[in-house]
């Protein structure tokens, strides 16, 4: 398959040859990308270095995401920052937001990867029914492990697959062997969605989570847009051997759009990086735009929307958001198989590039990259193929 | 079941795609008016494993509720003298005189030709143990073959269309008739056993010659094991009573119809690896013309891509594993579909698919073997849901004055 000319984005003459995969399991859309032309879009025309994206030479296949429960849909994805209890440092967790009726927001599981091994594990099965958490359990993209081993994982709750039953949520904390420990809910805590950013000090972290559930309905007819996403900062206090306890919790971020579906089950805020100019970044999906929440860990009050970055142009509904270590943004597309590279001081979008081209999704690949992570090397990122469970790592 | 080749006085195998997805599995389909009309029912081998293709299956899994071994017997004699009747065009009992008791058959296809009936009997696990207990005194016979079935990477099963004690594939190429076969066996069951599911199929009436389209729209014939069939029959590799007999493999696999009818046409064609007109392999030109995996293009792809459907079907990318595909497909209306595939569809959709038979001579070196890689792999796993899945025992054939699984049970 080649990447499909229609969808060219203004065009880039930054054409040429790739290497092979060397994965035995690279799926032909994967080799594609990867073999024929991957495009990079944009004046890539000049000698010098514009970015991380074209310097990735290969789509390897790393492994199946589905345990053994037949869990569906991988989401977050997170590399261990230390090694503890089941979990080794490097170590690729992904968590799955379907059960294996394929229904949204019904995912229990966490899945471990290890780089080494080469070996998936079960790093958790949360309970479906968790008295703590309203709802329920259905894993979401916000995930994170923290220097001192806990794991913390978003739930936006369905029983039947849709928004029409779903639950408020809540942050679950797991211990290192994966075992619940602790919730995390209150009034500013509905539907924690998005790919967590994270402060971590040790014995205390700064978490940032987007929520989505707010006032949103079932996604009949033509669900309206509610403009009540939220970004919510939560300070933690983690004492040695204890369980992780809120000292704060400040609304940095409020306004965004958010939307029930009928097919991707909720829409909104999903992308969330931190500059090391202390800007949080926020891919706000509905408004086709990323947007830059200043100050974010000391502020005090919500920045609304915050300062548009870029809008438009490459991009096609922002979704999975991280920041790359030459300090551009990497934006994957919900409605395209995408992702899009971005300097966020100046707001430019140096390039996209098809990592999934699949067409079996129509734009091809559309749908499919809700988790993105930096792979530990800082030269090469993980990300997630919705579509056939799949890890897949760029390098 | 037959002692003469199947094939000999029939079309050579009109071979073309092979994978899960082979609605004429054999591609055998005869024409009707130009095939004797009796399928024979004694013999070495069960009926309806090799021969040729009929049009319609009625296809039944049932639950015993006999309390003694010689409660299964007695059914599996009656059914057995049924069969027999059946396959000749027969009622499944003498009608009889009484007109103030039920008839001897329902009387559904009273007039009509045996329409090359056969039927295939097949032992579940539960035959052999239920929930840990030995019903029937047949735990230690149970075949190391009969397998408890993994799960497939995808999987969905529905308990409704998956597993069952005993099995009974009525194939005919009037459905009517194959379904009044089955209504009779289930009659004659009343009291010993029960319906767990049910599953019609049919295949399409291609003229003479021509390899069926399946609901996918693509030329389906298959690369099926030729005579003697090695790859179908048990011999000394397993236990007496399983000599000459098979290995059953269903999978009711729903295809998302409305999908695919959305997606390219070329992507189609990659996904399977063949042309959808012509049914010509990737870089082949004509139907028939071999699969040449190592083909690559002018850039060193794979001109048959490495998860095309035909691809990880092939014998050749399955350390030679073969399996005997007898499959159907089915069309049952509509249901609500939660879909597998960004950008997750939900709502009502067409209930229809291909109703996967497989016969194999050890489904851990067959259908198990080949299934695992490509539940995983397979591109058309975009498209496909397995929903349904089951494996039974199917004994060899019966002699006249035998029942059907008598040696099983002479043994125990």
């Amino acid at each position: 398959m080649r990447p499909p000319a229609p969808l060219t984005e203004p065009i880039g003459s930054f054409i040429q040859s790739w290497a092979r995969p060397a994965c035995a399991l690279s799926l032909k859309w994967v080799f594609a990308v990867v073999i024929a032309t991957p495009i990079l879009s944009g004046d890539a025309r000049a000698a010098e270095q514009k970015g991380l994206l074209e310097t990735m030479k290969r789509h390897s296949i790393i492994t199946s995401t589905v345990p053994a429960n037949g869990d569906q849909n991988p989401y977050a994805i997170v590399v261990a920052p230390v090694s503890a209890g089941k979990i080794q440092q490097g170590d690729v967790l992904v968590d799955n937001f379907n059960d294996r009726n394929n229904l949204q927001g019904l995912g229990t599981t966490i899945v471990d990867y290890n780089p080494t091994t080469k070996k998936l594990s079960l790093f958790a099965a949360i309970p479906r029914n968790l008295p703590q958490c309203p709802g329920g359990v259905g894993l979401t993209t916000a995930m994170t492990m923290l220097k001192t081993g806990w794991v913390i994982v978003g739930s936006l709750p369905s029983r039947d697959g849709t928004t029409k039953t779903k639950g408020q949520g809540c942050l679950i904390i797991l211990d290192v062997q994966g075992n619940v420990s602790g919730t995390l809910t209150g009034p500013n805590i509905n539907g924690p969605w998005g790919n967590m950013a994270v402060i971590d000090n040790g014995t205390t972290a700064t978490l940032f989570v987007s929520n989505t559930g707010f006032d949103v309905g079932p996604p009949d007819d033509e669900p309206p847009v509610v403009n009540k996403a939220t970004v919510l900062r939560i300070e933690l206090s983690i004492p040695e051997g204890k369980l992780p306890t809120v000292t704060k919790e400040t609304m940095i971020a409020s306004g965004f759009g958010e939307r029930a579906d009928k097919d991707v089950f909720i829409i909104g805020p999903t992308g969330l990086a931190l500059g090391n100019d202390g800007v949080l970044y926020v891919s706000d999906a509905l408004g086709n735009r990323i947007a830059a929440i200043p100050n974010a860990a000391t502020r005090a009050d919500s920045a609304g929307t915050g300062r548009e970055v870029t809008k438009d142009g490459l991009l096609k509904r922002p979704l999975a958001m991280i920041m790359a270590p030459n300090g551009h943004l990497l934006v994957t597309n919900g409605l395209n198989g995408q992702v899009v590279e971005i300097d966020p001081q100046s707001g430019t979008q140096i390039y996209a590039r098809w990592v999934d081209a699949n067409k079996a999704q129509s734009p091809p690949g559309s749908g499919d990259l809700f988790g993105i992570a930096m792979a530990p090397t800082g030269d090469s990122f993980y990300y997630v193929e919705d579509e056939v469970n799949m890890l897949v790592l760029a390098h | 079941m037959t002692t003469r080749c199947p094939f000999a006085s029939r079309r050579g195998l009109l071979a073309a795609t092979g994978g899960l997805l082979a609605t004429a599995a054999v591609p055998l389909v005869a024409h009707a008016s130009q095939e004797p009309d009796i399928e024979p029912f004694w013999g070495d081998h069960q009926g309806g494993i090799v021969t040729p293709q009929q049009r319609h299956t009625y296809f039944a899994a049932l639950d015993l509720t006999a309390k003694r071994a010689d409660d299964v017997v007695t059914l599996l004699r009656s059914w057995t003298v049924a069969a027999a009747r059946m396959a000749t065009g027969d009622t499944a009992q003498p009608l009889g005189a009484d007109r103030s008791n039920p008839a001897g058959d329902s009387g559904d296809a009273l007039g009509l030709p045996p329409s090359r009936l056969t039927i295939t009997f097949g032992f579940g696990v539960g035959l052999f143990s239920k929930d840990g207990v030995d019903r029937y005194g047949l735990a230690s016979r149970r075949p190391d073959a009969l397998v408890d079935m993994p799960a497939f990477n995808g999987d969905q099963l529905v308990e409704g269309h998956s597993g069952g004690d005993l099995s009974i594939q009525a194939c005919a190429d009037d459905a009517q008739v194959a379904f009044h076969a089955v209504r009779q066996f289930v009659r004659l069951a009343y009291g010993a056993a029960q319906l767990r599911w049910v599953q019609s199929g049919f295949l399409p009436a291609y003229p003479a010659g021509e390899t069926p389209r399946n609901l996918m729209g693509f030329k389906d014939g298959t690369i099926n094991p030729k005579p003697p069939f090695p790859a179908v029959w048990v011999t000394d590799d397993g236990p007496a009573w399983m000599r000459d007999g098979s290995y059953l493999v269903t999978r009711r696999i729903r295809i998302s119809l409305e999908h695919w009818d959305r997606t390219e046409l070329d992507f189609q064609e990659e996904v399977i690896g063949r042309r959808k007109y012509s049914g010509a392999p990737l870089g082949g030109r004509n139907e028939f013309d071999t699969l040449d995996l190592d083909a690559m293009d002018q850039d060193g792809n794979p001109v048959i891509a490495e998860n095309a459907h035909v691809r990880l079907a092939a014998p050749e990318a399955n350390g030679g594993a073969e399996i005997l595909r007898r499959a159907y497909s089915y069309n049952d209306g509509v249901n609500f579909t939660a879909e597998r595939w960004p950008p997750w569809h939900q709502g009502l959709m067409y209930d229809a698919g291909l109703f996967f038979v497989a016969y194999q001579r050890d489904p851990r070196s067959g259908f198990i073997r080949i299934f695992e890689k490509m539940a995983k792999l397979d591109a058309l796993n975009q498209y496909t849901t397995h929903v349904g899945s089951a494996l039974f025992a199917c004994p060899g054939g019966v002699q006249k004055g035998e029942f059907i699984g008598q040696r099983l049970f002479e043994i125990a």
